[in-house]
């Protein structure tokens, strides 16, 4: 199909224009690129798959509408649409009062990616997960643990404080020293 | 740095990992608009937060999600096109014509420059009715080598600014879109910033009715409501 081999040679910023003008061929490549990871993602933080299902759905079709314009100069595509899910996740997250969600046990893990299926920007993506989770581990336990909390989570620095026993300006400032010093281990910053 | 800065410091972090709630969300980007300090340690610690996503374990989605939404997404494009129906007899012609992408509108743009075309107001018109490609006059005293182009759908809407060679906007500053109407410079809503080779592009919402030029200066990050600089590059529409 030609029109849909055009567009795939197109960098995101431009087939997120054109998906917005309204070309669905574009919107389903950009799907292609960034669901897998806006799933993952969802799925990591509700724990089930059918909330996960709805969440993504949702934000995307919310790109599709155009209700949120994709400014490049802010973010990546990858990085603006992840944005959006992980907003929407927190909002259906915090609808749910009893707050309650089924880790990734058993279900799904037959669905997470074996090494003969990864592809090469699958390979770099993992690398790239690895990195991030090597920085988060140099991190004290009681920084990534709010972090966690807060960024997986979806709790309120105020339900954190909660949990942990402590004092909500504690939290907030376990949660700024742990990303300063995750900068600092991702960028190589000596201050 | 602002009197209230003590105060709201500690938000930072949980601001970006979205553990705020949010009134205070909204509290505290009222804060940020007037405080310079946390900006800056936002944009900074901003590198550790949009990381987190990227350590999460991939889990294939299902493809029954991806049939659910292409399947709104087709159903409302339809709805889109019987709300602009075309001509019946024309239907079948313009299904054939090539449909302009950027890529192609970015692709014109380098053929214009390939024959020495780097100045002066170019007009291309490369099918898909009636789009347009107009190449930018660009002051080569602040970019030698720059070039641009503005791609406009034939309906003047959701205008793409395609750019290459130019500078970087310098630190702490962006690139910003004007339209010119009646004679006015006015903030297009479009913000952008260059890559490697001086490579960018901004989409320009709304519409261009009534635009008399499309220019770029560069200004301070977030933007000015009037320019502050003389235009690093205009394409002039009528």
């Amino acid at each position: 199909m030609k029109q849909t081999k055009d567009l795939t040679r197109l960098a995101d910023e431009e087939l997120m224009h054109v998906a917005q003008g309204g070309d669905p061929h574009a919107f389903e490549l950009l799907y292609d690129r960034h669901g897998g990871a806006a799933f993952s993602l969802a799925y990591r933080m509700v724990g089930t798959r059918a909330v996960a299902e709805d969440i993504v759905q949702e934000a995307f079709l919310s790109i599709w509408r155009s209700k949120v314009r994709y400014e490049r100069e802010r973010a990546s595509v990858r990085t603006w649409v992840l944005g959006i899910v992980h907003h929407r996740t927190i909002d259906a997250l915090r609808r749910n009062l009893v707050h309650e969600r089924r880790r990734a046990s058993a279900e799904g893990i037959e669905e997470r990616l074996g090494a003969r299926e990864l592809t090469d920007v699958e390979a770099v993506r993992r690398e790239e997960a690895r990195e991030v989770r090597a920085a988060l581990s140099t991190l004290p336990g009681e920084q990534s643990r709010v972090i966690e909390l807060a960024y997986y989570g979806g709790f309120t620095h105020t339900q954190i404080a909660e949990m942990l026993d402590m004092p909500v300006g504690t939290v907030k400032g376990r949660m700024r020293l742990g990303l300063e010093k995750m900068r600092r281990e991702m960028t190589g910053a000596t201050a | 740095m602002s009197r209230d800065h003590e105060q709201y410091e500690e938000n930072v972090g949980a601001y970006l990992l979205g553990a705020l709630p949010e009134l205070e969300a909204e509290v505290f980007e009222r804060h940020l608009d007037s405080c310079g300090s946390c900006r800056r340690e936002l944009e900074q610690l901003r590198v550790a937060s949009e990381a987190l996503p990227r350590a999460v374990e991939p889990v294939v989605p299902p493809p029954e999600l991806k049939e659910s939404l292409m399947k709104t997404v087709w159903a409302e494009a339809a709805q889109r096109e019987e709300a602009q129906p075309k001509r019946r007899w024309l239907r079948p012609f313009l299904e054939r014509l090539p449909r302009l992408t950027p890529a192609i509108a970015a692709a014109a743009a380098v053929c214009v420059l390939a024959i020495g075309v780097g100045l002066g107001i170019g007009l291309s018109q490369i099918g898909g009715g009636n789009s347009k490609t107009l190449t930018a006059l660009v002051d080569h005293s602040v970019a030698p080598s720059g070039a641009a182009s503005l791609h406009v759908p034939g309906d003047r809407k959701n205008a793409l600014l395609t750019v290459q060679g130019l500078p970087a906007p310098g630190a702490g500053r962006v690139y910003e879109v004007w339209v010119q109407r009646g004679g006015t410079m006015q903030p297009a809503g479009a913000l952008f910033s260059v890559g490697t080779g001086g490579s960018g592009s901004a989409g320009i919402p709304g519409s261009l009715k009534g635009v008399e030029a499309v220019a770029v200066t560069a200004e301070h990050d977030g933007g000015a409501l009037k320019p502050t600089q003389m235009p690093v590059l205009t394409v002039k529409l009528s």
